[in-house]
């Protein structure tokens, strides 16, 4: 009770306490938003990501576990999705960049546009990295893909490092991808585990 | 003029109930703005209900539809300025004998996101309307009709796009016999009776 006439005395802690409750919230969505389990609630940091076949615009089949071994971002996008437009030359960049150390940036397309339309605009806008014809069981794998863009960064031992939905700075795209090239690959894992049980 | 005990706590308990009510308000208010985006779930434009529109036949009556955008979103207007961009469009399927006329759409709001700083989209965003012309042929039992259709759009926030969605939709249109031809007596000759 003396609470509330504290709070009605002071008007101005009405606003302080909203702004905090506030505040409090958009922290909590925009934590959510980056890599939230309540995305796709199978999927969390450490999961295996889900092995997934698919044709590539050069009608090659690629499997997900080819890259085994590498840094993997997984980009979800699509040819009506202006935010995917943006990072795409991020991308384009970030591969060049960081190509030596083991990194691959895979896009697949969740668009219904045709093979030809998707090959045209990945032209246009001067991709480097293999893109894949999405399909409905490969986004529900990975929690169903609702927006886009959305990423997965995926460590050389398989496993999701990060998640990002929506767009975001190419900064934090970057520290992302240095997550995952910082990964070790499983074998070397084992390897490191096996020394340790030797050395004691 | 003086204030006794009980009326002293009527009063403390009457604006605690108030302080509390505006807390609560508050508090209600800043919850929903900052979940008034949750990435993942695509927001769904509604249509207002349409009132009874009467349509005499052998003649197009416009009937308009209002749609509105949750805030915060946009969908491409229904002439994108990009080949990829997915276009706002009605489609209807009309009953045998009622012709869907013109569909007029509204011109897009010019405007520039987070996303595309230096391109203008084309967009709708709060509400907006489409007119959608529907003609009955002379051949029409006069009667109420039922249009089905469906509004096909895209939306987008300021940092992430939705999958195509359709809102199926429905409005009744009353048929009416066109009015009776008019007959003007002919001038008559001042020869005819002769």
């Amino acid at each position: 009770m003396n609470g509330v006439l504290f709070v009605k005395r002071n008007p101005l802690t009405l606003v302080v306490v909203a702004f905090a409750v506030a505040l409090m919230l958009y922290v909590g969505f925009h934590a959510a938003r980056r890599s939230g389990p309540g995305f796709a609630p199978h999927l969390t940091h450490s999961s295996l990501a889900p092995d997934f076949s698919l044709e590539s615009l050069d009608g090659q089949t690629t499997r997900l576990s080819d890259y085994r071994g590498k840094a993997v971002l997984l980009n979800f996008w699509a040819t009506w999705c202006g935010p995917c437009k943006i990072e795409m030359p991020w991308f384009v960049e970030l591969q060049n960049q960081y190509a030596s150390q083991g990194l691959q940036i895979v896009g697949v397309a969740m668009d219904d546009a045709s093979k030809e339309d998707i090959s045209k605009f990945a032209k246009d806008m001067g991709v480097n990295y293999p893109i894949l014809i999405g399909k409905e069981s490969v986004g529900d794998q990975y929690g169903g893909v609702p927006a886009l863009p959305e990423s997965f960064l995926i460590g050389r031992d398989g496993k999701i490092v990060d998640k990002i939905i929506g767009l975001r700075g190419k900064a934090e795209i970057e520290d992302s991808i240095r997550k995952a090239l910082d990964t070790k690959t499983a074998s070397s894992q084992a390897s490191a585990a096996g020394k340790n049980t030797t050395s004691q | 003029m003086t204030i006794d005990h009980d009326e002293l706590q009527n009063l403390k308990v009457g604006s605690n109930r108030r302080g509390c009510g505006t807390l609560a308000f508050i508090l209600l208010t800043a919850t929903v703005l900052a979940f008034s985006q949750t990435p993942g779930k695509a927001p769904s434009i509604t249509m207002a209900a349409v009132p009874l529109t009467t349509a005499q036949r052998a003649k197009a009556t416009m009937v308009n539809l209002n749609f509105r955008v949750p805030s915060g979103y946009h969908i491409n207007s229904n002439t994108p300025k990009s080949e990829f961009l997915i276009p706002t469009a009605l489609k209807m399927d009309l009953p045998t004998d009622i012709v869907l006329g013109k569909i007029e759409y509204p011109a897009g709001e010019e405007a520039n996101f987070p996303f595309s700083p230096d391109e203008k989209l084309s967009v709708y965003t709060g509400d907006f309307t489409i007119a959608v012309a529907v003609h009955p042929l002379h051949s029409v039992v006069p009667g109420k009709y039922v249009m089905h259709g469906a509004l096909r759009y895209q939306a987008c926030d300021n940092a992430a796009c939705y999958p195509p969605k359709a809102l199926p939709l429905s409005f009744e249109v009353k048929v009416v016999k066109e009015p009776p031809e008019h007959h003007a007596n002919p001038a008559q000759s001042p020869h005819i009776h002769n």
